[in-house]
């Protein structure tokens, strides 16, 4: 997978789109001026190899983990754990045993008892559950037909995992149980890769997905959410669980003109992003008597410039007051998401990092951003108080 | 095509040179492009080829008829037995002939019983007679040895040693008696023109088997496959003889006079009996040879010498080349089977390899066959063009033979029994019949393996031994054993391409090694469930079924309510059900009320929807009155049941 540039280059010409807004309806644009209401400092840089790292996050399953995160690259998940005075501590690296694969992604999931797991998957397509607590493979989830480009964890039920694979699908599994409960694809589906996905955070029966289709689609589970109870207490073999199509999504939304490549929702509304240099917010709104049509309201615009190649993802804290997101020539620029307009916390940048940056993971407080680069380093930046 | 076939072969093949038959295409030059083409069409070969071999893989185990029958025919050639021939010993018997008068009798008989038949001193039981003339005969022949086949030494040694095999010398010409005249080699089977208390006086003498057994087996020219020739003189003893017919086989009573130590009347006859054994697979000096150290104009010549060698022409590159390679004991290139004949090759090519054309050639130095592919057939009888053969998969499945054979075996004694049971005969002379089954195997075959040729005589044996070899799995497996194992190519026809590695069984183990997942879920699958009988391949998720059926009506915004849930219980009964042709129609009406009669009596405008779509039904022909009205009745049955329980 060619990471490195889009289908077409954008520019600002193209970048007005379908969403109709009425006059004082326009979307606001954040100022690109640093509020320096926060400064961050780097404090560490670790170097794990020469092969790009695609993914790092940290866990917010697990409340005595939160200061763990897990990165991925090449065939390779390691677990660090980030302490005091910009140190950080490699607990566990899993490799995986095939050397040509390549994990785009990686989730923090956790058992049934709370027991964390890892959740890994890339260019094979097979989906690799770790137990991190006994350092053991949990799990391997075969099914998808292409790789997979990211894999989220529902965190009302840490159990349940969703992936979003090239092969124009997106799954819902079950980690404890080893079941593909549903299957995100179809009619009305994605026509090319899904490329990112998230689950809402207080509807259990809600994901957003979106991809190289350009588009963003909101699926419901609520007529399957039988299947997924069902999962839990699953003892048969696997391959004999009545796995479900959702062939329909509640909701298609055309807000990009481009590769989609990164989408989480901020309540019922959702932040994505294309190679257009900026995240969106916008509104969904859905028709009550026709499901599947609706329109989008764009509302705020953050921009990030340099960003327009795609596989670029932001990350949030645990809150989602702000959003942190790498750039193509390695400058970090950090959002504060809720306030209206946009307001820019902080744009990182040093003079050694130049690589892509395909991945933040900002802490539980967003005290600590780390980025991940395409030239295999770890960047730890940390809050300086503004005393 | 240049060669000619087998019918004008017969005329012409003499002027024909033998280079011009195992030629390896000295003769046709070609460019390298031509080279190239031509390569590609002899890879017509491959296909049939590679067809053949899974094939003959396939019937290890359950041979053909016809393989069944050739296997049977080169068992029996290679089965060890004793050929003698007995004559009188010329310079012995020159003085004795004035008085010793022809014809002489000669039978192989055994010892039936002396007890049996009291008043005979001895009974024997023979199946075939030889006379023995020294005059020239009514047929212009004259007959001066008598042949017999016995089974291999060892065998013969155990059956000689109870004594009661011997070869039986009479003649009747010493006595005048009434038996004169009687011919006792047309006394057969079943013929009752001879009376069986006729009798008569003659000469006879006897050489126990069990004497000339251990002189056989002292010599050492029998066992090194020589012929062993030993003299014996015989004493001839007058007796009264009498010959009856036991059911199938014939037997002589000699009673010997009371007065027969005082008898003056005995002579000697000097018997010269040679034995030879045969069956064991001749060796020829070439056996051995290597092919370096030949020349390979040479080699051809010798490899013609051998009586079973078989040169196959492949015509390719439109019968413009050929190549060439032999077999030995007429084995079949494709599948190794040796076909014990020419003949036996010339009905299993055409019949198991079809997909060839098969010319075939006869002449005194040679035996040669044509093979060219029939290119207009076997590209729909094969695989698809582009489709690796060894990709495909074939099933064969076939039930143990155990089972059958036994039936089989079950069917042949049932056949044998009657036989015996039908015969007028008291009870000990069956006993006697049965005891005396080895014998008649043995002398069944008298002089007829030359020409492998059932007669009449010998059905029996031949059914017997026949069904020998389709009972024994033991025989059948080595047979078939023998078809693998033991390659009858010759160094040279190894390198050829047209083998082809038998991947069959690879495959298998392949197939039964990899993961199968689930066409819906693509979830990998125990082998269990892949081999269980359930498939869902095709099955419709009724759950997703309905679900969207009932998105589609939510669609519709003229329709109440009633109607839309009408439409879909409707929809999602026709679908489970699979009402497909409008002759359903009745029954599933019927069926529906009763699936839904309680919701329907329950909701009266969900009723009222059902009988306005019934009518509509009746409308376009497709409700009979009589099956709306039995809805209706029903639905009034479940509307009573609802005020019943209702008030109570």
């Amino acid at each position: 997978m060619d990471k490195q540039a889009s289908g077409d280059t954008v520019t600002g010409a193209n970048v007005r789109r379908m969403a109709r807004t009425a006059i004082g309806c326009e979307p606001l644009v954040g100022s690109q001026t640093p509020s320096k209401k926060r400064d961050y400092r780097v404090t560490n840089k670790l170097q794990e190899g020469k092969r790009p790292l695609y993914a790092v996050v940290f866990n917010f399953i697990d409340s005595r983990y939160f200061n763990v995160f897990a990165t991925v690259g090449g065939n390779r998940v390691t677990v660090y754990q980030c302490l005091e005075g910009g140190v950080i501590a490699a607990l566990q690296s899993y490799v995986d045993e095939d050397k040509d694969e390549s994990f785009y992604t990686v989730s923090w999931a956790c058992n049934v008892d709370g027991t964390p797991f890892l959740v890994a998957g890339g260019i094979n397509g097979i989906i690799r559950v770790i137990d991190v607590s006994n350092e053991k493979l949990h799990k391997s989830f075969v099914g998808h037909g292409d790789s997979i480009n990211e894999i989220r964890t529902q965190p009302l039920k840490p159990s349940l995992v969703v992936s979003a694979s090239k092969d124009e699908s997106v799954r819902l599994w079950n980690v404890h149980t080893g079941i593909c409960i549903l299957i995100f694809a179809g009619a009305g589906g994605h026509r090319n890769e899904v490329l990112s996905v998230d689950f809402h955070p207080s509807d259990i029966y809600r994901i957003a997905s979106c991809g190289m289709d350009n588009t963003v689609k909101i699926w419901s589970m609520k007529e399957f959410w039988t299947y997924v109870e069902k999962s839990f207490t699953w003892t048969d073999l696997p391959s004999k669980f009545p796995t479900k199509y959702v062939q329909f999504p509640v909701f298609i939304a055309s807000v990009h003109s481009n590769y989609v490549d990164c989408n989480r929702w901020l309540g019922d509304f959702i932040l994505s992003k294309s190679v257009d240099n900026e995240i969106v917010l916008w509104e969904p709104k859905m028709k009550e008597q026709s499901p599947g049509e609706g329109t989008a309201d764009i509302l705020q615009k953050y921009p990030v410039p340099e960003c327009d190649i795609w596989f670029i993802k932001f990350s949030c804290d645990f809150h989602y007051n702000a959003a942190a997101i790498g750039n193509r020539e390695g400058k970090i620029y950090v959002w504060e998401l809720q306030s209206s307009p946009p307001t820019l916390i902080a744009r990182l940048s040093h003079a050694h990092s130049r690589s892509p940056i395909r991945q933040t993971a900002m802490s539980f407080d967003g005290s600590t951003i780390l980025s991940c680069c395409e030239d295999g380093a770890i960047w730890r930046w940390d809050a300086v108080s503004t005393s | 095509m240049p060669g000619i076939p087998l019918v004008a072969r017969e005329t012409s093949s003499y002027s024909r040179s033998t280079d011009q038959m195992c030629r390896e295409d000295s003769r046709v030059h070609l460019s390298a492009e031509e080279e190239i083409a031509a390569e590609e069409s002899l890879s017509v070969y491959c296909k049939p080829v590679e067809l053949y071999n899974i094939l003959q893989r396939r019937a290890v185990r359950n041979p053909l008829f016809l393989q069944r029958c050739l296997s049977y025919q080169i068992q029996e050639k290679r089965r060890r037995r004793i050929q003698i021939t007995i004559s009188l010993s010329g310079a012995v018997n020159e003085g004795l002939q004035a008085q010793f008068p022809f014809p002489l009798y000669i039978l192989l008989g055994r010892l039936v019983s002396d007890a049996a038949v009291a008043e005979y001193s001895a009974v024997y039981r023979f199946s075939r007679a030889c006379i023995l003339t020294n005059f020239t005969g009514v047929e212009g022949s004259t007959q001066v040895q008598a042949n017999f086949i016995l089974p291999e030494i060892n065998k013969l040694a155990l059956k000689a040693k109870s004594g009661s095999l011997a070869i039986l010398l009479i003649n009747f010409a010493g006595n005048q008696n009434s038996l004169r005249g009687t011919d006792l080699t047309k006394a057969r089977l079943g013929v009752t023109s001879i009376p069986s208390n006729e009798g008569g006086y003659c000469l006879w003498g006897k050489i126990p088997l069990e004497s000339l057994c251990m002189s056989w087996e002292k010599s050492p020219c029998l066992s090194l496959g020589q012929r062993a020739e030993f003299t014996y003189p015989v004493d001839m003893q007058s007796c009264f003889l009498k010959l009856s017919c036991l059911n199938k086989d014939k037997c002589v009573s000699i009673q010997m006079p009371f007065n027969s130590g005082t008898s003056n009347t005995t002579q000697q006859v000097h018997i010269t009996i040679s034995a030879e054994e045969f069956g064991v697979k001749d060796k020829s000096p070439y056996d051995s040879y290597t092919c370096s150290d030949i020349s390979s104009s040479s080699l051809s010549r010798i490899i013609r010498l051998r009586a079973g060698n078989v040169v196959f022409n492949y015509r390719y590159y439109n019968n413009k080349l050929q190549r060439t390679e032999v077999t030995e004991d007429f084995s079949c290139p494709f599948c190794l089977v040796k076909c014990a004949s020419f003949k036996g090759l010339r009905y299993h090519l055409p019949s198991s390899h079809d997909l060839f054309n098969f010319e075939f050639w006869v002449t005194e130095e040679y035996q040669a066959v044509n093979v060219s592919v029939k290119t207009d057939i076997w590209r729909s009888e094969v695989v698809a063009d582009g489709v690796d053969p060894k990709q495909q998969t074939f099933f064969f499945w076939s039930k143990r033979r155990r089972h059958r054979r036994m039936k089989n075996l079950g069917q042949h004694s049932k056949h044998v029994q009657p036989l015996v049971l039908e015969s007028n005969l008291p009870p000990e002379a069956c006993q006697l019949l049965d005891g005396g089954n080895d014998l008649q195997s043995v002398s069944i075959g008298v002089g007829e393996f030359a020409q492998n040729v059932p007669s009449t005589f010998n059905v029996e044996g031949v059914a017997n031994a026949g069904a020998q070899s389709y009972t024994d799995p033991e025989c059948v497996q080595s047979v078939s054993g023998n078809n693998l194992a033991a390659p009858a190519m010759l160094q040279f026809a190894k390198t050829r391409k047209l083998s082809v590695e038998r991947s069959d069984p690879r495959n298998r183990t392949l197939l039964q090694k990899r993961q199968f997942f689930h066409s819906h879920r693509a979830q990998p699958m125990a082998w269990e469930q892949v081999t269980s009988d359930r498939d869902s391949e095709d099955e419709v998720d009724d759950d997703v079924a309905d679900l969207e059926d009932r998105r589609m009506l939510d669609d519709f915004v003229d329709v109440t309510k009633d109607e839309k849930q009408m439409m879909h219980m409707w929809n999602s009964f026709v679908r489970k059900q699979r009402v497909l042709a409008d002759g359903h129609i009745p029954w599933a009406c019927e069926a529906f009320t009763k699936l839904h009669g309680d919701a329907l009596v329950q909701a009266p405008a969900l009723a009222w929807c059902w009988r306005l779509f019934m009518i509509k039904l009746w409308n376009h022909g497709l409700l009979d009155a009589r099956t709306m009205n039995n809805c209706n009745v029903l639905l009034e049955q479940y509307q009573k049941q609802d005020c019943d329980q209702m008030r109570s």
